[in-house]
């Protein structure tokens, strides 16, 4: 006998059924009937030409701003619902191929210009020799070999903080957000952040403009570089990143100096500084040749001075000595051998002594005769 | 995560303060030989650093790849 279900016994069996058969399915075609619901609840539906399917979620699951018309892939569990019937819940959904991942990333791309996210003036500079790097990549990628081993060629000494992550793929938008907004909330955060991979399909880059890893870049306190290795369209991350890089390898180049190049300059500075030095020993001794120079003719100066003066002093001297005047004919007359300078004191028949320039006479006073 | 130990940029900084004090222009000669040796032995710290520093990696784990 066939079995009865009430409807919510009916709603109960098939979802259990529906969960245990497909847990998860992957379903891509082209998007409409695409709203969004009191900012949070998201309803479209997916069509091709023979079927359309409904889907239900929150804009939290949304990659950025969709529309009509693209074609996306979506990762949802199918569900009947009580009251509003069958549809797909999704958790992921991601526009494909690359006219479908180019109109999305327009749409947020116009979005994102509204609210000045590309603008140059929120750009900030990168520490010139950062101690600690955040790296997201994936491990085991060309990508974060090539960062790492340029890197350590270039500049040595710092602590680079690994976060392996997914770049490709349903989940890396969502482990992007995580691993940026992580060192972000880190009480001591690094001084750099840096993401990178390498090149891929338009699909395979898609994260790189997915609205929640864009917005996570855009908000990072730490300055961030992005560096995805390709040239031809650049991703939204990288456009609101402070800085962008071709390559890894390009990234390792813009991040640190190269640590040849520094030693290059140290020596010239050795160099610079020792003939610096040397110009200044040099002038200290041209300096002292100078001073003694001076030291020397003030001296000599000074000398040949103080002989004019003793010159002059000898001829002075010379000059008032009484041999001088006994040789231009006065005479030096004593008495008892005291030099007598008047007449005062003599009385005749006193005995005098007279010295001439060339001897002495003996004479007796005969008369003393006062002038006046 | 970043060390407290003297690093390269401080280093790279107190050697432009020497170099900006030489190019002063009033410069002592004994304080030119003192300064002038303490340049070589930051040239010398800064000339290790570069020549031995290496970098190290520490991976961090934020919820599972898998």
């Amino acid at each position: 006998m066939d079995t009865v279900f009430t409807p919510a016994d009916f709603v109960a069996v098939l979802n259990q059924t529906l969960e245990f058969a497909y847990p998860s399915v992957i379903i891509e075609g082209e998007l409409s009937n695409f709203k969004v619901s009191k900012n949070r609840w998201v309803y479209f539906d997916l069509k091709d030409d023979e079927a359309s399917v409904r889907f239900f979620g929150t804009v939290y699951n949304l990659p950025g701003p969709l529309e009509d018309g693209l074609t996306v892939r979506v990762i949802g569990a199918p569900r009947l619902h009580e009251r509003f019937g069958f549809s797909v819940n999704f958790r992921s959904i991601q526009p494909v191929g690359e006219g479908s991942i180019k109109k999305a990333a327009d749409l947020l791309y116009k979005q994102l210009e509204k609210e000045g996210l590309f603008a140059l003036e929120r750009k900030r500079p990168l520490p010139s020799m950062p101690r600690s790097i955040g790296l997201i990549s994936a491990s085991g990628s060309a990508a974060a070999a090539d960062f790492i081993k340029i890197l350590g060629e270039r500049w040595g000494g710092m602590d680079i903080y690994f976060s392996d992550v997914y770049v490709q793929g349903e989940q890396a938008p969502l482990q992007l957000t995580a691993a940026i907004e992580h060192f972000n909330q880190l009480s001591v955060m690094p001084e750099a952040l840096v993401i990178t991979r390498g090149g891929g399909s338009a699909d395979d880059l898609a994260a790189f403009d997915d609205e929640r890893v864009v917005r996570a870049v855009a908000a990072s306190r730490i300055p961030t570089l992005v560096a995805i290795g390709h040239e031809i369209d650049v991703s939204l991350a990288e456009l609101v990143a402070d800085l962008r890089a071709s390559t890894p390898s390009n990234a390792a180049q813009i991040l640190v100096p190269d640590k040849k190049h520094e030693l290059t300059t140290l020596a010239r500075t050795k160099q610079s500084l020792s003939q610096f030095l040397d110009s200044i020993y040099e002038s200290e001794r041209k300096d002292l040749t100078t001073r003694q120079l001076f030291l020397s003719s003030h001296l000599k100066n000074l000398f040949s001075k103080e002989l004019e003066n003793l010159s002059s002093s000898r001829k002075l001297i010379e000059a008032l000595s009484p041999n001088a005047a006994l040789r231009r004919g006065y005479a030096l007359v004593k008495k008892e051998g005291k030099h007598i300078a008047s007449v005062q004191r003599l009385t005749a028949s006193d005995s005098l002594n007279v010295a001439l320039a060339d001897g002495t006479i003996d004479v007796n006073v005969v008369e003393v005769k006062t002038h006046g | 995560m970043a060390k407290a130990a003297k690093n390269y940029k401080r280093m790279s900084e107190e050697l432009a303060g020497i170099i900006a004090w030489f190019e002063s222009g009033e410069i002592d000669l004994d304080a030119a030989s003192a300064k002038y040796e303490e340049a070589l032995k930051l040239l010398g710290q800064m000339e290790t650093y570069l020549k031995t520093a290496e970098n190290k990696i520490h991976k961090i784990s934020i919820g599972s790849k898998d």
